[in-house]
């Protein structure tokens, strides 16, 4: 144990411990999915940490709109722990704070090329104030240029207008989002990876552990849906998915790109995780693709918590605790939309990627 | 000067013949403001009667068409004409913008395709300039029946990847060259493969080179062939340009003259198209200064005997109304824009331009005192004000107010003898603020406390003006809290500087009976100005609220007036900083050599520069949020009186 590492990662750690307490524990959980309908959540919610944030106008707090309010939580977080944690390990939670600058660039464009005005793209975003390259004002600029061509030009001053220019030309092409989102992806990913690499013993081992497993996961997941969803080529697959990973080989990568059993390449790496049989047979089928997609994400979840066991002054902390909460963030989506439209709960309950709960036991 | 100009409010009954004359003269006199009466009438409007809103939206169109034809020819709007043109004829612009369009399009048509074609060529240059050094003909490139070839760029970061999906299909990727991100490449294959080659290629962001079809040879040979086509279309856009050219010398001044008529008359058709009407007159209003109500009844008569013109004094209920003119003379133009920069008055309030340009200097001078360092900011006010300075003439406005704040800092630096910093040369006449330093404080706060004093007795002053006689007796700022707060600071003089000529029992009363007025100044404004009813929102809600209201006023009262202290505090900061260059200086050159002299000049530069912007905020904050908080509301409308060559943009 290095004294350093101590002295560099206590405030960091004890604030996380600090922040951990605030998670929804299980009984919160319970009595948000039993809340009769949205009115209802929101009342729930208003006794846990996002009480706060929703603190709005009713008929202002709309389902769109309390999701966007609760992320303000998630941005808080990020900056506290940025802020807090030391160099280089800062720079990898920098980068992962960046995926969500990325979604945001992805929805802006989504939003200029569907015509959309900036009030309706606006609660879309990911609530981002500081440690930013592109700012509200900027996305705000994209969007009332109507031009996918002309809102790129007007973010030249970011990292993403290289790989965005040399994308337009395929979506002049074919005048479809996919490439540019696919672009931005890869390049995101690459600087991830990147930030990992750049860490030291302990730093490394937990950034790899942790952030290496949701790479892998995006990575397999990405192979899966361009194979079952876009029935794209064995070459396209290669091309848009990456060489690297924390226990997902690119030979794995490769094979699913070839056509092989998803199940026998998976449950190799992830003896845990239950594949469905719809997938098995590498056939198609949503039930099967969402069911990995949940186990996949539920292990992740799982890595996470891991990270808390043991010795803890290293940047696997905060990396874990910020990526639990934006699965907690993930899941009261999903509880915002299903009370919102009024679902019974067998019909969510079991899409939760942070519970496995009695009660869906009980309900089986 | 401490009132805006009087208003008169002018009334017309327009003859429909003698709208046209009449509403130019109206715009020609400068002084009509006009109100919306587009209300007024409106019954049995006769269907063949002009339409004023037509006219105006095709006016308009003409207009947009005459900049598009300045545009291409290059010709900009220029100043705006010694003289209001009359209407002009619709038909006549309409031939005119005709005829121009006419003789603009061909040529310019000609240069844009020329620029067009250029661009092509110039992009075909860039891509082949890539693969300059391929040693291969592109006409066989493009005729390979079993080979396949992808020449194009593709970012770096894809090479690897882009390889390794290729590795089960016979191919080979050539790298030709790296530059920044970008890797020039050359992707041969089978045609038997064309299609997953090419979709390969298109997910790793390999962008197809686009050749030309028309040239042949080696890529340097086609480069040499497009470097002359180049050539030839750049002579060809310069003839182009020449003919404009022509075109522009040839008309520009048609152009300007018909732009300034055209929108000249648009303003007039949608001014006319505001105005009420009836069967066959019109109905107009609008404010005009009633020193010129006299000339401007002249000037309609001279065009027209028929018009019927009323002239009233406004009424108190059309206050909000009455557009605003302020009459100061040039030199106080600077700190009006201060006060307008604020809020704009209203008609019925006083005007505080004149106040506030003989205490911002006051207040600037006392924290800036130094006899050099105003010198330097007089003399730079004077270089604002001649305009001599190209890069500095858009700050000749704030000019007069850097003279006048550094005259006053000059005035108060021989009061505290410093000069440039040095504290020995000049005698002080008065005092040195960092050896006195409770001096200068406490004749801050009583500066403070005078000011403060002047904002209520405004208050009052303006409360009287609009016979708000509830809000001039009760109100915190009003003649109740002028009371209160002079027997506070009686009470406080009296406990720590003694010898007050009045007893402090009296006022302690006078502070008690003016505090309870306030208390309940809500009530009672209600009840003297008869409004009803006398407590809103209920009883107990207001006796919980009123205490809390009056200790709010008293902490108010005591933090405004602190609030000047800063003026001392600067005056002392000012003088410690003078005091820190000459220790640098010490420090740097302790023999007074060349560093001693140059530390001395950068410092005061640096004192000049960053003490006085501080100073100059902070003495716009004490103008601001203390003085004219208590009397200043605001709020007024702007008088722009009817013009018909306001400048395009504007």
């Amino acid at each position: 144990m290095s004294m350093q590492e101590v002295s560099a990662y206590s405030l960091v750690h004890a604030t996380v411990r600090a922040l951990y307490s605030t998670m929804l524990t299980p009984e919160t959980w319970e009595a948000l999915v039993e809340a009769q309908d949205f009115d209802a959540l929101l009342s729930a919610l208003s006794k846990t940490v996002y009480s706060p944030y929703l603190q709005i106008e009713r008929q202002e707090l709309t389902p769109r709109r309390a999701v966007y309010q609760i992320r303000w939580h998630l941005a808080d977080i990020y900056e506290k722990l940025i802020r807090l944690t030391p160099e280089p390990g800062q720079q990898l939670l920098l980068q992962l704070w960046h995926l969500y600058e990325v979604d945001n660039l992805k929805a802006t464009l989504r939003g200029v090329e569907a015509g959309a005005s900036w009030d309706q793209v606006r609660h879309l975003l990911h609530p981002m104030t500081r440690y930013i390259t592109l700012t509200a004002a900027d996305m705000e600029k994209m969007v009332r240029s109507d031009d996918v061509a002309r809102a790129i030009e007007l973010i030249r001053h970011t990292p993403y207008y290289e790989t965005l220019i040399h994308a337009l030309e395929r979506y002049r092409a074919e005048k479809n989002l996919f490439p540019l989102e696919v672009a931005l992806d890869l390049d995101y990913c690459r600087g991830l990876w990147q930030s990992i690499n750049q860490l030291a013993g302990i730093d490394h081992e937990q950034a790899l552990r942790i952030v290496g497993t949701m790479l892998d996961v995006d990575n397999l997941l990405w192979a899966i849906r361009y194979r079952v969803y876009h029935h794209l080529s064995e070459q396209e697959i290669i091309n848009y998915t990456l060489p690297f990973g924390y226990q997902v080989r690119d030979k794995d990568i490769r094979a699913i790109a070839a056509g092989a059993d998803i199940a026998q390449v998976v449950r190799p790496i992830y003896p845990a995780v239950e594949v469905p049989p719809l997938i098995s047979g590498g056939g198609g089928g949503g039930a099967g693709l969402a069911a990995i997609e949940l186990s996949l994400q539920r292990h992740i979840v799982k890595t996470c918590r891991g990270a808390f066991i043991g010795y803890p002054f290293h940047v696997g902390i905060p990396a874990a605790y910020l990526l639990l909460n934006e699965h907690e963030i993930r899941d009261l989506t999903v509880l915002i939309e299903a009370k919102a439209s009024r679902l019974p709960t067998e019909m969510f309950a079991s899409m939760l990627e942070t519970q496995t709960p009695a009660y869906q036991t009980d309900q089986r | 000067m401490f009132r805006p100009q009087a208003m008169s409010k002018v009334e017309l009954a327009v003859p429909e013949r003698d709208v046209v004359p009449v509403t130019e003269a109206l715009a020609a006199s400068g002084a009509f403001h006009p109100t919306l009466t587009g209300h007024l009438g409106g019954e049995r409007v006769p269907r063949y009667a002009e339409d004023w809103h037509e006219r105006a939206a095709t006016f308009a169109a003409l207009e947009r068409r005459i900049v598009i034809v300045m545009e291409a020819l290059g010709v900009d709007e220029g100043p705006p004409p010694a003289e209001t043109p009359h209407l002009i004829e619709l038909e006549m612009a309409q031939s005119d913008i005709e005829r121009l369009e006419r003789e603009a399009q061909a040529p310019v048509q000609e240069l844009e395709e020329g620029q067009r074609k250029l661009a092509q060529l110039q992009r075909y240059l860039g891509q082949l300039e890539l693969i300059a050094d391929l040693e291969v003909d592109l006409g066989t490139l493009r005729s390979l029946r079993y080979t396949f070839v992808l020449p194009g760029t593709m970012p770096i970061s894809n090479l690897e990847r882009f390889q390794t999906s290729l590795e089960l299909i016979p191919s080979a990727l050539v790298t030709l060259r790296r530059e920044d991100h970008l890797a020039t490449v050359v992707l041969f294959g089978t045609q038997r493969d064309a299609d997953v080659l090419n979709r390969a290629a298109r997910s790793a962001y390999l962008n197809p080179l686009e050749l030309p079809e028309t040239y042949r040879g080696t890529p340097a040979e086609a480069i040499a062939a497009l470097k002359s086509n180049i050539e030839r279309t750049r002579q060809y856009i310069a003839e182009c340009q020449t003919t404009i050219d022509y075109l522009h010398e040839a008309h520009v001044q048609r152009l300007r003259h018909l732009l300034w008529q055209v929108c000249a008359s648009r303003t007039l058709a949608e001014t006319i198209a505001r105005y009420g009407r009836l069967r066959y007159t019109y109905l107009l209003a609008g404010w005009v200064p009633a020193s010129q109500v006299p000339t401007l009844q002249q000037e309609i008569k001279q065009v027209s005997d028929k018009v019927l013109i009323e002239v009233n004094t406004p009424r108190r209920q059309e206050d909000g109304h009455i557009p605003v003119a302020l009459e100061n003379p040039p030199l106080l133009r600077a700190f009006q824009a201060l006060v307008t920069n604020y809020a704009y008055p209203c008609y019925s309030e006083i005007e505080p331009t004149l106040m506030i340009a003989l205490t911002f200097p006051l207040i600037f001078g006392i924290m800036f005192g130094d006899v050099g360092h105003g010198l330097v900011l007089a003399l730079l006010g004077l270089l604002l004000v001649s305009r001599k300075v190209r890069a500095l003439r858009g700050l000749s406005g704030p000019g007069t107010l850097v003279i006048a704040c550094g005259i006053t800092a000059m005035v108060f630096g021989s009061l505290y003898g410093s000069v440039f910093g040095f504290e020995e040369i000049l005698k002080p006449l008065w005092i040195r603020p960092l050896e006195d330093i409770m001096d200068i404080l406490m004749v801050t706060i009583a500066i403070g406390v005078g000011l403060l004093s002047l904002g209520m007795v405004c208050n009052v002053v303006n409360a009287a003006l609009t016979r708000r006689w509830g809000r001039m007796l009760f109100d915190h700022n009003g003649l109740a809290g002028l009371a209160f707060y002079w027997s506070l600071i009686g009470l406080a003089a009296g406990a720590f500087v003694g010898g007050l000529p009045v007893s402090p029992i009296l006022l302690a009363a006078l502070a008690a009976v003016s505090g309870l007025v306030m208390t309940f100044s809500e009530v009672l404004e209600h009840l003297v100005e008869g409004h009803r009813p006398l407590v809103e929102g209920g009883l107990s809600t207001y006796l919980i609220q009123t205490p809390i209201e009056l200790f709010e006023t008293v902490i108010g009262f005591l933090s405004n007036t602190l609030s000047y202290v800063r003026m001392g505090a600067f005056a002392v900061a000012h003088g410690a900083l003078s005091m820190v260059v000459f220790i640098v200086a010490e420090i740097i050159s302790p023999a007074h050599g060349v560093g001693y002299w140059v530390v001395v000049v950068l410092g005061n530069l640096f004192v000049i520069g960053f003490e006085g912007l501080i100073v100059g905020i902070q003495t716009l904050r004490l103008e601001y949020y203390e003085f004219f908080s208590k009397f200043f509301s605001g709020g007024g409308l702007r008088y722009c009186p009817l013009t018909l060559i306001s400048r395009r943009e504007e």
